[in-house]
């Protein structure tokens, strides 16, 4: 056995091996925040418009979502998905293997599923802080619903829901660490398996913990710039 | 040129608008006032699809919309024709004083961006604010606001502005500044409804004034005659009410 506390040889190789799982997470965030947003966002608009059926709809799933540990909705999933798609292609005749399915496909049907429930309520609140009266002040002018929405209220609610969205991207970011449930390559499971050679966890550890800061440290920053863009006419002086 | 008739519209069971009738022709500044809950600012909204009317009709000129069912087109059209300064101000507030302004011209109506900040300025010069094209309304005062609020209706050139108690919102010293403007526009031969509680504005500039209450029209006439010779009792208590210096309970 070595020594030292750490093995640093090992350390330092496997910070590389997780890096390489970087590519997978980033994918995996990128493609359900791109569902997210548009799905969260018109779900919100049923809620604070109480269109009938759908409002009530978008209640139940937000509480669902929220009220249910990420694991478990990505288990349920990966075992109800399957059965339901076989189903349909037992009904089709075609002849495909579910269970050959790459779990990169359930990673993007879990997670947008999970975010759109979080974003629901980030573009709720946001949207209540832009006064209606900006909203009849548009159809006043002659703007129809969605121009008036396109260009005065959606880049006002942006500006508050911005450190809300940072946050729910961040945690998206660290929730597809779990994807190694579902053997997706990712930044854990790769790590983890490096280590199971030698039982160096600890270093596999300290290497997921350095790669996820990163990143998660790296969208911060980016989204501080973006805020900053966005918010100008809030904080220009006279 | 603008006709409404028989307008209705409850909110729950409460009954606003008990069927008024409201008639007025081109270069009119019509002066609507009236306690609190007496439906002027709904007539108002109603007239320009703020507010659904339950029954009613509107014509402007040849155009005629029933106020209850227009679709989403013919309320397009009679947007057009109309607009609206608030009480509120109601600016868009990521948008610079100019780009309020312009915001109708440009999408609403298809103006050419060079042309619509052409109208703008002329528009924000208008109401004194040369100076404020690049200030964004959180670094503008009420008063100014306000004025923006009058340059974005001014400059889109509709048929009738309707004003919803526009100084409502203001510190007392700036209410000046707005009415001045106000003054202007109507010299100019501009159409216009206003929802206010400034005596001194409806007795100087309107060439007609209206008095609500509970729903209906009490009354209706030249200034003279409604605020020197009122033929209804509910109106002489009104007034007797807000005009100063006759005060008529104690202390």
């Amino acid at each position: 056995m070595d020594s030292s506390f750490l093995n640093m040889e090992f350390l330092i190789d496997t910070f590389f091996v997780a890096l390489s799982g970087v590519p997978v997470a980033l994918l995996v965030t990128v493609v359900a925040m791109a569902i997210a947003l548009p799905v969260g966002f018109f779900l919100a608009l049923t809620r604070i418009n109480e269109i009938p059926v759908l409002n009530w709809f978008t209640k139940i799933y937000v509480s669902f979502v929220r009220g249910t540990p990420i694991i478990i909705q990505i288990f349920v999933l990966y075992s109800v998905i399957p059965l339901i798609l076989s189903g349909i292609f037992e009904k089709y005749h075609i002849d495909y293997p579910v269970y050959d399915i790459n779990p990169l496909w359930y990673a993007f049907i879990i997670f947008s599923f999970n975010t759109a429930a979080i974003l629901v309520e980030v573009f709720r609140s946001a949207l209540k802080t832009v006064s209606q009266g900006q909203l009849e002040a548009a159809y006043s002018v002659g703007l129809t619903s969605s121009q008036a929405y396109r260009r005065i209220i959606i880049p006002q609610m942006l500006v508050t829901a911005l450190p809300n969205l940072c946050t729910a991207t961040i945690n998206l970011i660290k929730a597809t660490s779990l994807g190694y449930a579902i053997s997706l390559q990712e930044i854990t499971l790769k790590a983890k398996v490096a280590a199971n050679v030698g039982y160096n966890y600890l270093e596999a550890y300290i290497d997921i913990f350095i790669v996820y800061m990163i990143l998660c440290m790296t969208v911060e920053y980016l989204f501080k710039l973006f805020e900053k863009r966005l918010s100008r006419y809030k904080y220009t002086t006279a | 040129m603008l006709e409404i008739k028989n307008i209705h519209k409850s909110f729950g069971k409460n009954e606003i608008l008990k069927g008024v009738d409201l008639k007025i022709d081109k270069g009119d500044v019509v002066v609507i006032l009236g306690p609190s809950g007496s439906g002027k600012t709904t007539l108002l909204r109603c007239i320009n699809f703020l507010e659904r009317a339950d029954q009613g009709s509107a014509s402007f000129g040849e155009v005629t919309v029933d106020l209850k069912t227009a679709s989403k087109k013919e309320v397009l059209a009679i947007r057009k024709k109309t607009a609206f300064v608030f009480q509120n101000y109601s600016l868009f507030n990521n948008k610079t004083a100019l780009e309020n302004v312009a915001e109708g011209l440009i999408i609403g109506r298809k103006v050419l961006k060079h042309d619509a900040y052409e109208i703008s300025k002329k528009a924000l010069d208008k109401v004194g604010l040369s100076e404020k094209y690049d200030s964004y309304p959180i670094q503008l005062s009420g008063g100014q606001q306000q004025r923006v609020g009058i340059a974005r209706a001014v400059a889109l050139n509709p048929d009738i502005i309707l004003f919803d108690e526009p100084t409502s919102a203001l510190d007392p010293e700036l209410v000046g500044e707005v009415l001045q403007v106000m003054k202007e526009i109507a010299k100019e031969g501009t159409t216009m409804l206003v929802v206010t509680h400034e005596m001194g504005f409806a007795k100087d500039v309107a060439n007609k004034v209206i008095f609500m209450d509970g729903g209906n029209i009490v009354e209706e006439g030249t200034p003279h005659e409604i605020f020197i010779t009122p033929k209804e009792d509910r109106t002489r208590r009104f007034l007797r009410r807000v005009l100063p210096g006759e005060y008529d309970f104690e202390i």
